[in-house]
């Protein structure tokens, strides 16, 4: 082993020995995502939209009958949970008990419309205090409304063709235009839109703020070498001044990749965390402790002493956390604040890890992977020439 | 002997401040060396730079006949450094700490468990081996801050002011310690303010003042640089206005006197004077009862050289 490794060993032996490492780095994060999950969790998740409707047949024709196999078919997918009604007030009844979140109404006539060409009403009656859920429902009805649409004007076309004449199939064309399979899908979205389940959320939001906080062990005891009196004796071995850095960084990435490898674990296992792909989350932790180290070793070149290099470089991480949403998501609009996050290795590891975690590929991860390891790039080298001028004075 | 260290016309300036100004002083295998001066007369910057922790603005420095730079890591595994600050490791064990630096200083596995070992009972540190450091009292940490340096066996072994702030005892054990560095042929390079460890220590000894190195040689080489002379009491009964006038002929004796049932004997160098002066006093018929040496000191000189005192 080199004297790079020699340092970073002794290092990863003093932070283990005094706990400060094991506190920051592991227990913190881990106490705080369960303690979040547990207050917040029900306003992140996903599941707490609650997808439960209702069905109000009145009109029970082929077309109306074909709308209700479609829920049918979503709701198979696990996506929601259709239940039929007799009529509106039963409806009205599930949705001020809070049972559904809305409902979709088809009066009697709706197929003969359809047929017909004439204009027709799909009503969604919602909870007032559950808008995206109505307005998901809303969507649906929109969509199968403009399949029959679609229809209608195949059938006027063709009607116009055969000189007035009506074909005999002209209701299954109408089915089969509703039914088209573009009509209603649950596709994936793009990344600005994707949000982690709210236990993978907080999870890996603490671990990724609190990384910035561990890795600081390593770089920032450079300075504390300094002020300890132990640098001029590392600096008059046989040892350059770049493996007395070299060390330090090593350190903290070892402490990154540890405190980061322990929380995805322990996180999966006793919260029930969803990572992903084990490659992509490996490059989403490995480029994001890179990037992180990049940080604070900046910020300890620039720092005078070791306490104050630990505390700017804790505001940084406060702020960068907050920032790129460790906290609460910020990345779900095109506003100022999500703009502004993309200039935090925070929320590229949230963003990758977002991609990854619902099921995509891994190769899903590799933007945020490319991000994040140019903040590596970029902050490390001028972190690094600070820190060898320092050792050089 | 060969030199062991060489250090030719160093310079070092902070700013304004010319901290070291044309040194020089080269150290002997199996010498210790020591620079004498009060606290910022420029000691620390020298070692520094001999050290490879500075670079000096102008100047060469060589150990083993290799270049010291601080960018560079040729010929720093001859060198072993005790920094007047403590440096070692407090969450580390006494044995810990001697195996990191050996390491550092590549050291293979199974020379290094011994040389621990070996260094350990030397510092009288073997029982409290496996404690760690924090646990240590003052005088055993710098007995420790000693043993890291002297490790890996350098060929020279540079002590900045290692007694600051030690008891007496302990302080005594890091001197004993140190004349034993000397004669297993290792060069000393040492610096102090305390004058009787110069001369305790020192073969050689600089007296250097605001960056620049006032005088050099051995203790006697200095006295005698400022005239001070060595004086014999002795105490005995008879004729001792008779026996002054026989002392003051006798060769290398400045001048003798009678004084209150002794006589006083102004000499360039007692230790050579004391057989011829004995005979003197016996063949007289004198009885002796007493005889002391006081030599001139260090302390003497310094304040001739520079105007003030050590401690100043």
């Amino acid at each position: 082993m080199g004297a790079t490794g020699q340092i970073a060993t002794k290092d990863l032996r003093l932070r283990l020995r005094d706990r400060s490492a094991i506190i920051i780095g592991i227990v913190a994060p881990l106490a705080l995502a369960y303690i979040f999950h547990l207050v917040f969790g029900n306003v992140l998740a996903q599941e707490s939209l609650a997808l439960q409707y209702g069905l109000v047949d009145l009109d029970d024709s082929e077309i109306s009958e074909s709308l209700g196999a479609i829920l049918e078919q979503i709701e198979a997918e696990g996506q929601l949970a259709v239940t039929d009604f007799a009529d509106a007030a039963a409806a009205d009844a599930a949705v001020e008990a809070g049972d559904i979140s809305a409902y979709m109404l088809l009066r009697p006539g709706l197929g003969e419309a359809a047929v017909s060409a004439d204009e027709f009403t799909i009503e969604v009656v919602g909870d007032v205090d559950n808008p995206t859920a109505t307005q998901i429902l809303g969507s649906i009805a929109s969509e199968f409304g403009a399949g029959i649409g679609r229809a209608q004007l195949s059938v006027t076309t063709a009607l116009a063709l055969l000189g007035g004449q009506p074909p005999p199939d002209v209701v299954t064309w109408g089915e089969e235009a509703a039914q088209s399979p573009a009509a209603f899908t649950f596709d994936d979205v793009s990344a600005d839109t994707r949000q982690l389940d709210s236990t993978t959320f907080f999870a890996a939001g603490m671990a990724v703020f609190f990384l910035f906080f561990t890795v600081q062990f390593g770089v920032i005891g450079l300075l504390e070498e300094e002020q300890e009196g132990t640098l001029p004796r590392l600096l008059a071995a046989p040892v350059a001044r770049a493996q007395v850095v070299g060390g330090k960084a090593l350190l903290s990435f070892l402490l990154g990749l540890i405190s980061m490898g322990v929380l995805i674990v322990a996180t999966h296992f006793l919260m029930g965390a969803t990572w992903g792909p084990p490659l992509g989350v490996a490059l989403l932790v490995v480029a994001g402790v890179l990037a992180a180290t990049s940080v604070v070793g900046l910020v300890a070149g620039f720092a005078k002493t070791a306490e104050g290099a630990g505390n700017l470089a804790s505001i940084i991480a406060v702020i960068l956390g907050m920032l790129g949403g460790t906290f609460f998501p910020v990345g779900q609009g095109d506003d100022f604040l999500s703009k502004l996050s993309y200039l935090t290795p925070h929320a590229w590891f949230m963003r990758g890890l977002a991609q990854i975690s619902g099921g995509a590929e891994w190769t899903a991860a590799l933007p945020a992977v490319g991000a994040l390891l140019l903040f590596a790039l970029v902050l490390g080298s001028a972190g690094w020439v600070l820190l060898n001028r320092r050792l050089a004075r | 002997m060969a030199n062991v260290l060489e250090a030719e016309g160093l310079i070092k300036s902070f700013g304004d401040l010319v901290a070291v100004n044309d040194v020089s002083f080269h150290i002997e295998e199996g010498e210790t060396f020591g620079l004498l001066g009060p606290n910022g007369a420029g000691k620390t910057t020298s070692i520094s730079m001999v050290a490879g922790l500075l670079e000096p603005d102008r100047g060469a420095i060589q150990v083993s006949g290799t270049p010291i730079r601080t960018n560079s890591t040729a010929g720093k595994t001859d060198v072993g450094l005790v920094p007047q600050e403590l440096a070692i490791y407090p969450d580390l064990t006494g044995a810990e700490n001697l195996r990191f630096f050996g390491r550092l200083y590549g050291m293979p596995a199974d020379k290094l468990a011994s040389r621990v070992d070996q260094v350990l009972e030397l510092i009288g540190l073997a029982e409290r081996r496996d404690d760690r450091t924090k646990e240590y009292s003052g005088g055993m940490k710098r007995r420790l801050n000693i043993g890291i340096g002297l490790l890996h066996e350098p060929r020279l072994l540079i002590l900045d002011e290692p007694t600051v702030g030690v008891d007496p005892q302990s302080r005594n054990s890091i001197l004993e310690s140190v004349e034993h560095l000397s004669d297993r042929g290792m060069a000393v390079l040492y610096t102090t303010h305390y004058m009787e460890e110069a001369e305790r220590l020192c073969d050689r000894v600089a007296i250097i003042d605001e960056g620049v190195i006032k005088a050099e040689g051995t203790r006697r080489d200095l006295v005698s640089l400022v005239g001070e002379k060595d004086r014999i009491s002795v105490t005995a009964s008879g004729d001792l206005a008779q026996i002054s006038q026989l002392a003051a002929g006798l060769p290398g004796v400045f001048g003798a006197s009678p004084s209150d049932g002794s006589v006083e004997v102004l000499a360039a160098d007692a230790s050579t004077l004391l057989p011829d002066l004995m005979n003197c006093f016996s063949s007289s018929g004198a009885s002796i009862t007493g005889v002391q040496i006081f030599e001139p000191n260090l302390e003497a000189v310094f304040l001739h050289l520079t105007g003030k005192a050590l401690r100043d």
